[in-house]
């Protein structure tokens, strides 16, 4: 089905509103049909995780993956697919997600017990935990922000450092610096959770 | 902080993006990774890094984008429509300036034929008198006789108003972008 017909008549292009779609005219029209359900479909998934594993929170990484793909394609200065290519639009898109994820921690914010998902307190009654839930979570959650969105770029991603650094918003050698602690970081902690697992077994 | 890395990192990573890391990759390689710490740490994390993007990939329920482009559509509609109201909250400023500048003056004007007008009895009699007053200014004004108190106001009403008018309506031009 084309996304076209589930539209009012009032919110389309061809409606009799052409003032309105003059100034609202930001956005290339060919990047709204099957160039960008194509690229959707390539790096939804990815920027999913990306956000997930960041943040430690499926639902905030729903909700924020929505929202960058609305300010990629509201963006006057989102690359183009077609001239600038996918991995240019990929890049801009992590971009995007990494600034929303950073506001959101920036953000003071209470949360009460009714507004945390059912699957929240689902999945950690679940006992059949995956090896990376079991391993990875744990020191991920360890690190800092910055840190986990670096090594999810880096080694998840394989993301060189001037890539990370345009992500980010950092320079490439603050990428090298900090991606190297970082990873000796997590490295410790992932040999202490394996060598604690390990003497749990024997 | 010593930064440099270990000079067989390059190999193993390109190994690894390949999906060839540990089978199809030389012994020598292997036995240095065992006892290399930067190496050891490269491979480590680069596995449970890449077993939890797998699993995070099938764990991801995105929505259709035809919800996002519909998103993205009435966001720049609203965006649009914020833009186009923006002169006109400006020029309905511009004229409410220009009207109590106007009604300031035209007191002012008055006030220097003394304070009567502001007393009540003043504007009751100006009520009761404005019927006949409005009559006899066609005749006056053709004989072209003096102005009075109603005259003016006669006058000046629709003088304010076109000015009025004629003010939004340049503000707006002047500050609605193509």
């Amino acid at each position: 089905m084309s996304w076209e017909f589930t539209l009012p008549d009032a919110l389309l292009h061809t409606s009799p509103g052409g003032a309105l779609d003059a100034a609202a005219g930001a956005c290339d029209p060919a990047m709204e049909n099957e160039a960008f359900a194509a690229f959707y479909s390539r790096s939804s998934r990815p920027l999913w995780a990306y956000l997930a594993r960041s943040s430690s929170d499926p639902a905030l990484a729903d909700d924020l993956m929505q929202e960058s793909y609305v300010r990629f394609l509201c963006a006057a200065g989102a690359p183009a697919l077609a001239t600038d290519g996918e991995a240019a639009a990929r890049l801009y898109l992590f971009r995007i997600a990494t600034n929303l994820l950073r506001d959101h921690w920036r953000r003071p914010r209470a949360a009460s017990i009714e507004e945390i998902p059912e699957e929240f307190f689902a999945a950690r009654g679940d006992t059949a935990q995956t090896e990376s839930q079991l391993l990875l979570e744990p020191a991920m959650r360890q690190m800092k922000p910055r840190e986990r969105q670096m090594l999810w770029l880096a080694h998840a991603e394989g993301y060189s450092h001037r890539e990370i650094a345009q992500v980010m918003g950092l320079n490439a050698a603050s990428v090298r610096l900090l991606l190297f602690r970082a990873r000796r970081k997590i490295a410790a902690l992932l040999r202490a959770r394996a060598a604690d697992a390990d003497g749990r077994k024997s | 902080m010593n930064l440099t890395s270990c000079p067989y990192e390059k190999e193993l990573r390109e190994l690894m993006a390949r999906g060839q890391w540990p089978d199809a990759c030389p012994p020598e390689l292997r036995a240095h990774v065992s006892g290399c710490r930067s190496c050891g740490d490269l491979v480590l994390i680069s596995e449970a890094f890449q077993h939890a993007r797998v699993e995070s990939l099938a764990a991801a329920r995105p929505v259709a984008p035809a919800v996002l482009l519909w998103r993205a559509q009435l966001r720049r509609r609203n965006a649009a429509v914020e833009r186009i109201g923006r002169p006109l909250l400006g020029a309905q400023i511009f004229a409410c300036a220009v009207a109590l500048f106007a009604a300031a003056g035209f007191a002012g004007f008055e006030a220097r034929s003394g304070v009567a007008w502001l007393t009540w009895s003043y504007w009751h009699d100006w009520l009761v008198q404005l019927p006949q007053a409005a009559a006899a200014q066609w005749t006056t004004v053709s004989a072209g006789s003096q102005t009075g108190s109603a005259w003016n106001w006669l006058v000046l009403l629709p003088a304010l108003a076109t000015l009025l008018l004629l003010g939004g309506v340049a503000v707006y031009v002047a500050t609605d972008k193509p």
